[in-house]
């Protein structure tokens, strides 16, 4: 459209150079004559002349003879309340505001419950997720100089570039590299520690002496470890807490250096404590207790730092001033090459590399499956943030247009126009800080709901979420330029001095109109945004129903799961270990209830991924070793029966098959894979290791790592053949879960009373409730936030049409005394309000099939455009839709032709 | 000879022009229309805060008073502020335009001279 009138901002600038007292009698005259100007010589012309006046206009001279007239000028021309105001801006002025803004707020509370309700949702929501977010993948290490700090990491035979190294490897990347001023390493382990003769499962760190010095932490109480206690192994019982675990378990006891605490049956004297801000080498992850890596044997049972094979260490290390990442991975490079030299059994085709420090959030390839899950969970709360303004914006749109009226009394009164505007805004503010604080509560309600979802997985977790502050201030802050902007735009065009037109017209102007598109398009945007919301909602729902109905291949009934870790409780050697496993077993069956006990090392659809290298002669090698990497169980006799995987061909194992020769069970999809149509019962294969192992069966394939999968080539060994290590024991029997974890618990305490556990027993639903943590997660977020955006979008949508209904009550009411029916007026009003939702539907139906290509990879047995989610979900929108914009709708059948004709 | 200027009645040149565009305007007499007045029949183009400097100067001196005018939308619905004479201003013209009369009569009679010689 043709802008009328001198151009907007030459006007703005010319107001703002004018005295008060005369400012609209100058601003109108050339106004008409921009107006003539355009008329006889073209708007261009008539703007350059516009401008020219603006900058030579002798703004000092008029201020100065306006300030001299206006000292003589009746006391009651200057003291119209409007004018006053602007001109005076004591604090009483705004208080006044903030009274008034107030007192108009809780006039419309319905209005305001929305609005504040809104904004409360899309900050609660935000806020809370992103502190999670934050705390798990955007977490800043409280280091010095973080920004030269490097993860080192060994490539293991599996294809992981980024694995962990060896403690003899670090050794030798410390001596012989030249570009790190330093390299430490840390490995988690979890120990026992006894307080009060209560043993308590804690999160340990094995750390090199230098850990703390090198990444600058200084701690709270004592000191770090030394030299000296680092040098030889298990010389040196020395522990430094956790600032958690001194203050949670210790009591904050100030006196706790000196004092010796007892950790997995041996004394450690406590030598330090680490500040409140360090938890760990690991976000969500608090450590409880940091030792030197010397204590490492002792920790574990079993010699690990003298073996160059065994990798399970954490390095991290400090680049030398001047050294980038890239110097250091060639300098990296060259070390793994010398070392592969001299050591090539164990360090053939082993590729080591930096990554800086602050790109790594828990470890790179854990990094690469949670980032998408952290973009997701935040664009999801962004949409809803977004919807949240939308629909604050749509009622501060409509509020603006009820009080054009208003406005413009008060303007044609003499009121100043910054002093309407400061209203407005201290009137927005006030809604933005009510929806802050209300959303500050459901942020913290929020952190609550979700942390009651922890991930049911066996470490002791010791979450602390607490609410970030830069994140409410974000939230808010976009929230509150929210509302100054669609709450000052049609401020400003109210506030524009076309008083008159305003004062005498009984319909929409031209700005009117253009705001009844603005909020328009604002619904038609929450409607999309809630659509998309849904749909992904709607796909994680399927998805969870698919996926429980997917059979994982073994008996998913009634069980319960014991998971001892015998080496923390002082059982040393093998034989302790043997013996507790059997006689665990033995009276486990004894059990009238107990119809079968399955023990393995390895529980399918665990937490734990682990395979081996396996030579299948006559088959191709999958690796450059030469073998191929299988997933694999070692178990006990009874596995099969008490799991009910069936023996497709050959046996299962039995007890005198353990002092034979080496023996495997394979599964169907391991012979589908390697030995398609041959017959395997009798083969051999071999370990990397190069023992031979025979093959006396086939099982049936079950799920290994994922419901998910396509079935994945096993290999079952037996316990007992290459020694005795600690197992998972499946107790499968009648009668309910629980009672099978009463019968455990009490045969448990029989076998051994101070067994320590991983976690408490459990039934096999707790144990299979993991798998199904991330796609419940996924539909409850998605599920939460899209009825959220869905609630939002219907208070856009009932708004607008209401008001749509409010504001052509004379066109209604014409219409209605020409003849129109009831069903005609309510048809119309409602067709206003549903070519909205129609229009949105559509983008959100095509953004929604776009962008659901991005979750695919988390769906089960559903694809990224299931047809039932893309059918349901419109329906269900369409119809929550049609209640939203019929209520308003159908108040325009009550229009009463005459008093509407009447009324304006 | 004894002149009693009443307080105000000190008018400069353009002070004068403007007053007496004021006076001929009566009662459409508003700033655009002054500027108007002054460029047609004077020949002078002042600019618009000229215009109003000077206005608001005389409102000061007491020669003339405005008021609040009516908005029209050609206008951007802005009022117009409006300009009358006061006495005082009536006052200040006469004797500026006794002064002058004085003046030019002393002057008709050099300039015969001149043209007489």
């Amino acid at each position: 459209m043709r802008r009328k009138g001198p151009p907007r901002l030459a006007m703005r600038l010319l107001e703002c150079r004018l005295p008060p007292a005369i400012r609209e009698a100058i601003s109108g005259d050339l106004h008409a004559a921009h107006a003539r100007r355009a008329e006889a010589r073209g708007l261009l012309a008539a703007d350059l002349w516009y401008w020219w006046q603006l900058m030579t206009l002798r703004s000092g001279a008029l201020k100065q003879a306006s300030r001299r007239l206006s000292a003589i000028r009746p006391t009651t021309e200057r003291n119209r309340p409007g004018r006053a105001a602007a001109v005076s801006r004591t604090p009483v002025m705004h208080v006044n505001d903030l009274k008034y803004a107030l007192r108009r707020l809780l006039a419309t509370p319905g209005f305001t419950a929305v609005a504040v309700l809104s904004l409360a949702l899309g900050i609660g929501a935000n806020t809370a997720i992103f502190s999670i977010v934050n705390a798990v993948l955007l977490r800043e290490l409280p280091v010095d100089a973080p920004q030269d700090l490097v993860e080192l990491y060994t490539s293991d035979s599996g294809g992981s570039r980024y694995a962990t190294s060896s403690y003899p490897d670090y050794l030798d990347i410390r001596r012989e590299n030249d570009v790190f001023e330093n390299v430490v390493v840390t490995r988690s382990v979890i120990g026992r520690i006894d307080l009060d003769g209560a043993p308590q499962v804690v999160f340990c760190e094995l750390i090199s002496w230098d850990y703390f010095q090198t990444l600058g932490v200084e701690m709270a109480l004592g000191r770090p470890f030394v030299e000296e206690e680092d040098r030889t192994s298990g010389t040196h019982p020395v522990m430094i807490l956790g600032h958690r675990a001194w203050t949670r378990r210790f009591g904050a006891d100030p006196g706790i250096v000196g004092e010796t605490v007892r950790l997995n049956g041996r004394q450690y004297t406590v030598v330090g404590v680490a500040p409140a801000a360090f938890t760990g080498s690991l976000p969500v992850l608090t450590t409880a207790v940091y030792l030197p890596t010397m204590m490492t044997d002792i920790v574990l049972g079993s010699r690990q730092l003298d073996r160059r094979g065994n990798r399970s260490f954490f390095l991290k290390a400090r680049l030398l001033p001047g050294v980038t990442v890239a110097e250091a991975n060639a300098s990296l490079e060259a070390v793994a090459a010398s070392l592969e030299q001299r050591y090539p059994e164990t360090n053939e085709d082993r590729v080591m590399s930096a990554l800086p420090a602050d790109e790594v959030s828990l470890h790179p390839a854990v990094d690469a499956v949670l980032t998408p899950v952290g973009g997701l969970l935040m664009g999801a709360v962004g949409v809803v943030l977004l919807i949240a303004c939308a629909n604050l914006a749509s009622f501060l749109l409509a509020r603006a247009e009820e009080r054009r009226r208003e406005i413009a009394v008060r303007l044609a009164m003499g009121a100043g126009r910054v002093r309407l505007m400061t209203q407005l805004l201290v009137e927005t503010t006030v809604l933005a800080l009510l929806g802050g604080i209300l959303g500050l509560v459901f942020a913290q309600w929020t952190v609550g709901l979700v942390l009651a979802f922890q991930p049911p997985i066996p470490i002791p977790l010791d979450l602390d979420f607490s609410l970030d502050h830069r994140v409410l201030l974000f939230t808010g802050g976009v929230s509150l330029l929210a509302g100054v902007v669609f709450g000052l735009l049609p401020a400003l065009q109210a506030t524009n001095p076309d008083v008159a037109p305003t004062l005498k017209s009984t319909g929409g102007t031209a700005s009117g109109a253009s705001r009844s598109r603005l909020r328009g398009t604002l619904v038609v945007v929450q409607v999309a945004f809630s659509f998309v919301l849904l749909i992904g909602a709607g796909l994680f729902i399927r998805s969870l129903q698919k996926a429980e109905t997917i059979d994982p291949g073994f008996d998913t009934g009634s069980g319960a799961l014991i998971w001892p870790l015998p080496e923390l409780a002082g059982l040393e050697s093998e034989e302790e270990v043997r013996v507790f496993f059997t006689e665990l077993g033995r009276r486990l069956r004894a059990h009238p209830r107990v119809s079968g006990v399955a023990m393995t090392d390895r529980l399918p659809l665990g937490p734990e991924v682990r395979s081996r290298g396996y030579i299948l002669p006559g088959v191709p090698a999958g690796t450059p070793a030469g073998d191929h990497h299988i997933d694999n169980a070692t178990v006990r006799p009874g596995y099969f029966e008490a799991m009910d995987v069936k023996i497709l061909e050959g046996r299962a194992f039995q007890e005198a098959d353990v002092q034979g020769e080496r023996v495997a069970i394979v599964s169907r999809a391991f012979v589908d894979r390697f030995y398609p149509g041959e017959e395997v019962v009798g083969r051999a294969i071999r370990t990397s290791e190069d023992s031979a192992l025979r093959i006396i069966g086939v099982a049936a394939s079950t799920k290994v790592r994922t419901l998910g999968e396509d079935p994945r080539p096993f290999v079952y060994e037996l316990w007992g053949q290459l020694g005795y290590w600690g197992l998972q024991v499946v107790v499968k029997g009648s009668g309910t879960s629980e009672e099978l974890v009463d019968v455990a618990r009490e045969t448990l305490h029989a076998v051994s009373p101070d067994m320590v556990l991983l976690e408490p027993i459990k039934t096999m639903d707790e144990h299979l409730a993991l798998l199904l943590f991330p796609p419940r997660m996924a539909a409850l977020i998605l599920g939460v936030f899209g009825v959220l955006a869905l609630l939002l979008a219907t208070i856009g949508l009932y708004g607008v049409v209401s008001y749509t209904v409010a504001r052509s009550t004379r066109e209604l009411g014409i219409r209605i005394s020409l003849g129109a029916t009831t069903r005609q007026v309510v048809a119309m009003a409602l067709g206003r309000g549903m070519r909205l939702v129609l229009v949105g539907g559509l983008v959100g139906f095509l953004v929604a099939a776009l962008g659901t290509r991005l979750v695919s990879a988390y769906l089960f047995g559903i694809s990224a455009t299931d047809v039932a989610t893309f059918v349901t979900i419109p329906v269900v929108l369409t119809i929550v839709a049609l209640v939203a914009a019929w209520i308003p709708a159908r108040r325009a059948s009550l229009v009463d032709p005459v008093r509407a004709l009447r009324a304006e | 000879m004894e002149l009693t200027l009443s307080k105000g009645s000190h008018l400069g040149d353009l002070e004068e022009l403007v007053l007496l565009c004021v006076r001929r305007l009566g009662e459409d007499a508003d700033g655009a229309a002054v500027q108007a007045e002054l460029s047609k029949v004077a020949g002078r183009n002042v600019s618009v805060s000229t215009v109003y400097v000077t206005l608001m100067r005389l409102e000061e001196k007491g020669c003339v008073h405005s008021w609040k005018g009516d908005p029209s939308p050609r206008r951007g619905g802005k009022a117009k502020r409006m300009f009358a004479l006061r006495p005082q201003g009536l006052e200040a013209l006469a004797d500026r335009r006794a002064i002058r009369e004085r003046l030019w009569a002393g002057a008709k009679a050099s300039q015969s001279e001149a043209f007489g010689a």
